[in-house]
């Protein structure tokens, strides 16, 4: 299906996010390739648009109980809860092997409070090797933080003061799990975004039944892969519409043909996630398959292609 | 609470490929128990005892995700190279339930090898294996490594022989032993202990190791089982003063260190413990280490 026999057609797939710009729209989302040197035997780093290493937080955090994860039909519940080794692990142990890597490096970041996010982009900001940053805003696995994906005040003021703080491109990662998906993006735009991402997962429960106990450790968790992508594909649309910075689409994408319903609806870029699971090089495999793909609507930028989509 | 170690933890999946594997075979062992064995010379090369791969349907959303399986042997070609891997399964789920139907020709996605597997002492005589259901696993490569029947790994790797293997084997009733006349053809001495005294000792299978360790010069235990099985192995091993090993069975999704799912308790030589991941720092720890408790 993603095979070319023929020579890929001459398609520009850059895109720009604030001061960045990316070689090709296609990322790996936060959370789903560790910190990268883990997947460094069977992935072609320069081959992705770049990379999202797991969400890092001012101080190291153990994570939530185990069971962390369970599968569901087409889909993955998760409560992994942010495990990490903190900011100062991050920088001296996890960043020089990232920043060597011959793509563009956005680093993910959680904050219980608006000084957590700031004092961490302000650290980050002048750190060699990174391009940009992604506020995660969405994660639903640990409390506080989430607050800042659920309240249009809450988040546009975070994002004024983080930008305040920092030069680098903003990324603010938003959830679901709210009832107006275009309003949180608007006011991460008011507040300074650079592009806003979604979705984080969706909120979810699974129960076995026979022991009248959920299947994770944490309860509640968040929901991703193929089943989430229409829920995503309509948060991306929604948007989209009401935001003039790039959105990049996230959620469910395991194909080329997913890929693409995401630049239809208004994704300037992806993020492949739960898929890298079982699945390392599809991301390279997705970006070596647009240029033809691109082609096939007729245009010769990824660019023109975005937003594409014809609603009744 | 910083994750020592893991900075430092290898990087497993360096060494590690996926394939599409051929379905060579599959056989029945014993109640909802079967081999299947795969055309995988390259990772049958190179996997050792103790290490897993990761299984999946190939095309398949539902299962969506790899599972996380032990090495039961590798088998040669005629001319003596590593050529299939075989794999031994219990119908447990999703995954298992579908692999049945899967016929010789037929492929799968699988990738490996992963996980640290077993590195036994130098100075084992008298090991010990005990097995709960299909945590039997690991063991008839182990065996047959340590009795020199044979190498594993590329290059094969050299592990000092033991003069005893015995395999203590606890199921719930005797349709449920599977592949003993592969731990018979691997060297074991093999001691079963049934639920319902269908076969051999009625009650636990730990009775037989206390009596062991009662009655032998043990050097060297390792385990595979129900966590409560494992933690009981451990805290007799460790009133004797005996090495032990646990393989641990954890609900994984990548097998390669990227999702943070996988993990166990351990204990950090700082004080206290933390979170670590059984795909990449396991699925094999010294059992002192782990955090029974937590
Ligand atoms: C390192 C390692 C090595 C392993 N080696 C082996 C091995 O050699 N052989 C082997 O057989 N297994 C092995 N396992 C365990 C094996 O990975 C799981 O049993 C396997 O994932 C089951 O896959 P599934 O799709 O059949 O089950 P899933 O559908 O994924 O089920 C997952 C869980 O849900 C529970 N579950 C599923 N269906 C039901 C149901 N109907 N009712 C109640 N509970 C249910 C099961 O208890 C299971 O734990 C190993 C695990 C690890 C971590
Ligand atoms: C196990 C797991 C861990 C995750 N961890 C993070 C994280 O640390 N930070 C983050 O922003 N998103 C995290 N996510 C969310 C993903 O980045 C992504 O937004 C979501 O899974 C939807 O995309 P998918 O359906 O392609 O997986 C995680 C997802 C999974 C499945
Ligand atoms: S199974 Fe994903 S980190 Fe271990």
């Amino acid at each position: 299906m993603m095979e070319t026999t023929t020579d890929p057609p001459a398609v520009d797939l850059t895109v720009s996010i604030g001061s960045l710009s990316l070689a090709n729209p296609v990322l790996v989302a936060s959370g789903t390739f560790g910190y990268a040197r883990e997947l460094a035997g069977l992935v072609d780093f320069s081959l992705l648009g770049g990379i999202l290493p797991k969400t890092i937080t001012r101080e190291p955090r153990k994570g939530n109980p185990p069971p962390r994860t369970a599968e569901t039909t087409a889909g993955l519940l998760n409560a992994i809860g942010l495990d990490n080794d903190g900011l100062e692990h991050f920088l001296t142990h996890r960043l020089p092997y990232l920043a060597s890597l011959p793509t563009s490096l956005i680093v993910s970041i959680a904050g219980r409070s608006i000084e957590e996010f700031t004092e961490m982009a302000g650290e980050l900001d002048g750190a060699a090797g990174v391009d940009a940053l992604e506020l995660n805003i969405s994660c639903p696995n640990v409390s506080g933080g989430v607050d800042y994906g659920v309240s249009p005040a809450r988040c546009e003021e975070l994002l004024r003061q983080v930008r305040s703080r920092c030069h680098l491109p903003l990324i603010a990662k938003l959830t679901p799990n709210v009832t107006r998906v275009d309003e949180m993006a608007r006011a991460a735009e008011a507040g300074g975004a650079d592009a806003v991402s979604l979705i984080n997962t969706v909120s979810a429960l699974g129960v076995d039944w026979r022991r009248c106990r959920s299947l994770l450790g944490n309860g509640l968790g968040g929901l991703s892969g193929p089943s989430i992508k229409p829920i995503a594909l309509r948060c991306v649309w929604q948007a989209a519409q009401a935001v003039s910075i790039p959105v990049i689409g996230i959620g469910g994408i395991s194909s080329l043909d997913d890929a693409m319903e995401f630049a239809v609806c208004g994704a300037s870029a992806i993020q492949v996630g739960t898929a890298n699971y079982y699945d390392p090089t599809l991301a390279q495999r997705i970006a070596a398959s647009l240029p033809a793909a691109v082609a096939e609507l007729g245009a010769h930028k990824w660019m023109d292609v975005v937003g594409k989509l014809q609603m009744p | 609470m910083r994750k020592s170690g893991s900075e430092d933890a290898p990087f497993l999946p360096d060494h590690a490929g996926f394939w599409q594997a051929e379905i060579v075979e599959q056989c029945r062992l014993a109640r909802d128990t079967y081999r299947i064995r795969l055309h995988a010379p390259e990772l049958a090369a190179l996997i050792t005892p103790g290490q897993f791969v990761m299984l999946r349907c190939p095309e398949l959303r539902d299962p969506l995700l790899g599972r996380p399986f032990a090495l039961y042997d590798t088998i040669d070609d005629r001319d003596g190279r590593p050529a299939h891997v075989d794999i031994v399964y219990l119908l447990k789920g999703k995954l298992t339930h579908l692999l049945p139907k899967r016929s010789a020709g037929q492929e799968l996605e699988v990738w490996g090898p992963l996980g640290n597997g077993f590195v036994p002492p130098s100075r084992a005589q008298h090991a010990v294996f005990v097995a709960g259901g299909i945590g039997q696993t690991p063991f008839v490569a182990l065996a047959k490594e340590l009795t020199g029947r044979r190498r594993y790994g590329r290059p094969p790797r050299v592990v000092s022989q033991a003069t005893k293997v015995t395999l203590c084997y606890g199921a719930r009733s005797a349709e449920w032993l599977a592949g003993l006349p592969d731990f018979e053809a691997a060297g074991c001495d093999i001691r079963i202990a049934t639920d319902d005294g269908s076969r051999g000792h009625h009650g636990w299978v730990t009775d037989l190791l206390a009596e062991l360790l009662e009655t032998a010069d043990v050097d060297w235990v390792a385990t595979c089982g129900p966590e409560v099985m494992m933690a009981t192995v451990a805290r007799m091993t460790a009133q004797r003063k005996v090495g032990c090993h646990v393989s641990l069975e954890t609900p994984m999704a990548c097998g390669i260190g990227a999702c943070f799912s996988c993990v166990v308790p351990v204990k950090e030589e700082e004080g206290g413990w933390d979170y670590k991941r059984t795909c990449v720092e396991g699925p094999v720890f010294p059992a002192e280490q782990i955090a029974w408790e937590v």
